[in-house]
């Protein structure tokens, strides 16, 4: 009888059942949506990050003070200390390895260099101690890294460095006598460098570098052109190879910068390593907080001093944890306004069934019948209407996804249990105080329309 | 007469009133709290990617990096910049660097490093951690931290700088980390930079932090550079070029949810109004049988909805605009600015979501009053 109540019910006024199944369905699709887009935010976003380049720069411990200024590093070559290049596939050996986006070793070699025509133009041939210094940095363009476990990493600068854009040419190939010039180097009518005039250094041109007077000088081919917006650009960027030949360490580097894709530090994540519980210390190294992945730099590499870059770690975590939360008080916002409209929507139909109603408790129906037929009515309307937005939510998720980040957030378990239960607890709160008003119609008055 | 009824409509039904009043205020809540936060992004965001800290570079012409050569600005051009930069939501300070030597009184050992003369807004500071400060008169200099463990120094110590034949004394007020360079780096006030490189009145280059959408930065540049002729002046690709894919990320997300969230909150209230006017039939019936012509019952109803509207949108807009106000204190730290057009745009949707909301009454113009009168339905 009960259920041929309900089916009857859902028969005969197909079309009003309709209405708030689609409003339900409508609410629940905006829940969805909003849920699976703000699940998914934070790691799109990590990502995104990422075009902020290395957030973690590792150096020798022993080093002595780098005279640096503005990321060029103006020591002789034979002062401080220097790292072995052939360690750097440990990096993908660590706990954290996935999150490791790349990574670039750097050997910077202040040389004194002239553009090569220019040089026997000037006859400068003869006195090249007068030539002008220029920074020379070597590092790895497109460089495979061999891992201990047979795979290889594709790494280079295109990861440390994403905003380092070649204007014309190409990149220096591994090992090869090639060389990247910075635009300002590069230009046309040449500029002063160190009080001395070099010609700009087109491609296909020559950079003859002066290695001393018992060795015949270094003749570099500049294959392409380089915009980096910062100190690079009056630079020449060479093979690291090439750079460990010119500053006789073979195989060493002098400064590594790291890509890693990091959580943002949380009041935990900040708190010294050394003072968490054994259970917390597991929790803090199996979170990928940029502070555990420098650690397990550190142990992978030994002799290094890791350090997170601030300017770039601290801004990133702000801004993820603050459009983070921003995404998290809007979705709930639309579950907020979705449950309202829903709930209204369902008050209104029992509301309007009150001479049914009426007639029912005039049969003999108790008030806990009653409900519980009403309650039963609610609850499969909210099954419907919830899978239905559910299904609608998930595909405008996707749309979004890929509209902004081009990805699109996958369907979770989750969300649907999340959904399926919000449908029930709003269609059931908002008929809750419509159910209770309804239990205390007197059938008579009802029946008479008063 | 008209209003009247229209008064008895809206009120004879308390339950039912309230019901469309939540409806539609939840509604206009809604749209009024995340129009209100969408307005505000622009300045939020911005504001948030200065904790990168500066992101436009003006070092002096025609020169490479500034250590090796003499090339320096004017100070009057930090200045010139210095003057506008309250009207022009940017903040500047001015650099001079200077490789020198520094040691500790009690060492005899002179280490070369890099010292930086500061001058201006803590711009740079944006960036930094700092490990122990120790406030105090005199010429106090801030000390990277791998200076202070080279040198073996603590905040609070006295430091003897040298740049041969100048020598200049300073008290470390603060010990900093940023990760970067400037652990590698002494920063002391501009003049004391000046004396020792024996260039008064010259900067190394100055850095200006602009906040604002990667449109507008671009022009402040651009700007820049043509009022300040003698200098070379550059976003820093780094930062400009992350932040304008950030920025456009973010904010389309922002803009699709919110547009989706009004788009289908509209709906839910629309279906729900349907709901709620479809109910109305014995209403209908009762005034047509009392001999009113259709298209006057249908402006009742429809002046009804308006009405409506125009309350929960009012009630659920101001709601919403107080919503986003502790929603921004929540997340941003800082109150959103209720923007003044946010309100009657809330307002006005609202009361067309309530008016379309009752079309769905135009299916009633068939209504026959004896049937419904009868009870047949």
């Amino acid at each position: 009888m009960f259920f041929r109540l309900v089916a009857d019910s859902f028969s005969r006024r197909l079309t009003r059942k309709l209405v708030t199944a689609a409003a339900l369905a409508l609410g629940m699709a905006v829940a969805t949506a909003a849920l699976s887009v703000a699940l998914d935010v934070g790691d799109r976003l990590a990502r995104e990050f990422r075009s902020l380049g290395a957030n973690l720069l590792v150096r020798p411990v022993a080093d002595s003070l780098p005279l640096e200024i503005g990321g060029v590093d103006y020591r002789p070559a034979n002062a401080g200390a220097y790292l072995p290049e052939a360690d750097l596939g440990k990096l993908k050996m660590i706990f954290w390895r996935n999150n490791i986006m790349g990574f670039a070793p750097v050997l910077e070699v202040p040389a004194k260099a002239m553009s090569h025509d220019r040089d026997d133009e000037l006859g400068l041939a003869s006195n090249r101690s007068v030539w002008p210094t220029i920074p020379l940095i070597g590092t790895w363009a497109n460089h495979s890294v061999r891992l201990a476990d047979g795979a290889v990493f594709e790494t280079g600068t295109g990861r440390t460095n994403p905003w380092w854009q070649l204007m014309y040419g190409r990149w220096f190939a591994e090992g090869a006598a090639e060389c990247v010039v910075g635009k300002n180097l590069a230009r046309k009518a040449g500029s002063y460098v160190g009080g001395r005039f070099l010609r700009g250094l087109p491609i296909g041109d020559n950079l003859v570098v002066y290695r001393g007077d018992s060795e015949p000088p270094l003749f570099l081919k500049a294959v392409g052109i380089l915009d980096s917006g910062g100190p690079e650009d009056d630079a020449v960027i060479i093979p690291l190879s090439i750079a460990q030949q010119l500053a006789g360490k073979p195989g060493q580097y002098r400064r590594l910068y790291v890509s890693a894709l990091t959580k943002p530090e949380d009041d935990f994540g900040r708190r010294d390593p050394a003072t968490l519980s054994p259970q917390e210390y597991d929790r803090w190294f199996c979170t990928p907080y940029i502070s555990s992945i420098a650690l397990q730099i550190r142990q992978a590499l030994p002799g290094t001093d890791v350090s997170v870059i601030r300017r770039v770690a601290e801004g990133e975590g702000k801004i993820l944890t603050r459009v983070r939360n921003l995404l998290w008080l809007v979705t709930l916002a639309a579950l907020l306004a979705a449950g309202m409209a829903v709930g209204a929507s369902s008050a209104a139909t029992v509301l309007e069934r009150r001479i049914e109603i009426g007639l029912m408790k005039a049969l003999g129906a108790s008030s806990g019948r009653v409900g519980a037929l009403l309650a039963a009515e609610q609850l499969l309307l909210a099954c419907f209407g919830g899978a239905a937005g559910y299904a609608l939510g998930i595909l405008l998720a996707r749309f979004l996804g890929e509209m902004v980040f081009g990805a699109a957030p996958g369907p979770s378990v989750h969300v649907f249990v999340v959904v399926l239960g919000l449908a029930a607890v709003v269609t059931l709160g908002g008929s809750a105080v419509s159910l209770l008003r309804a239990a205390r119609f007197r059938p008579a008055p009802i029946l008479r329309g008063e | 007469m008209f209003w009247r009824i229209l008064r008895r409509l809206l009120f004879a039904h308390r339950a039912r009133l309230t019901l469309v009043l939540l409806a539609l205020g939840a509604g206009a809540a809604v749209t009024a709290a995340l129009l209100n936060l969408e307005t505000d992004a622009e300045h939020r965001l911005t504001t948030e990617f200065r904790s990168f800290g500066a992101n436009i570079l003006i070092t002096p012409r025609n020169t490479t990096a500034p250590a090796l050569s003499a090339a320096t600005l004017d100070e009057s051009v930090y200045e010139r910049l210095a003057a506008q930069q309250e009207a022009e939501r940017s903040r500047s300070s001015a650099l001079l660097y200077v490789i020198a030597e520094a040691r500790a009184p009690a060492s005899p050992e002179w280490v070369p490093l890099v010292i930086a003369g500061h001058k201006g807004d803590p711009l740079i500071a944006a960036e930094f951690a700092t490990l122990e400060s120790s406030p105090g008169h005199g010429t106090n200099c801030i000390s990277g931290t791998k200076v202070a463990a080279q040198l073996g120094v603590r905040a609070g110590d006295p430091l003897l700088l040298r740049n041969r034949p100048v020598e200049q004394t300073c008290r470390i007020s603060s010990v900093i980390r940023s990760g970067g360079q400037e652990d590698n780096q002494i920063f002391v006030p501009l003049d004391t930079a000046q004396r020792l490189a024996s260039l008064p009145q010259r900067v190394s280059l100055i850095l200006a932090g602009y906040y604002g959408a990667p449109e507008a930065l671009q022009k402040h540049i651009a700007d820049l550079a043509q009022r300040i002729p003698e200098a070379d002046v550059r976003g820093i690709r780094q930062f400009t070029e992350a932040e304008a894919k950030l920025y456009t990320k973010i904010r389309s997300l922002l803009l699709a949810t919110v547009a989706l969230i009004l788009l289908l909150t509209g709906l839910c209230v629309l279906a729900a109004m349907a709901g709620v006017a479809m109910e109305r039939e014995r209403d209908v019936g009762t005034m047509k049988a009392l001999g009113g012509p259709f298209s006057r019952v249908l402006r009742l109803f429809l002046a009804e909805a308006a009405l409506l509207g125009l309350l929960g949108g009012a009630i659920g807009g101001a709601a919403g605009i107080a919503l986003s106000i502790w929603l921004g204190k929540t997340v941003f730290g800082v109150a959103a600015q209720p923007r003044l057009i946010v309100y009657p745009v809330a307002i006005g949707l609202t009361v067309l979501v309530a008016i379309a909301g009752a079309f769905p009454l135009r299916r009633l113009a068939g209504v026959r009053p004896g049937e419904i009168l009868r009870g047949v339905s």
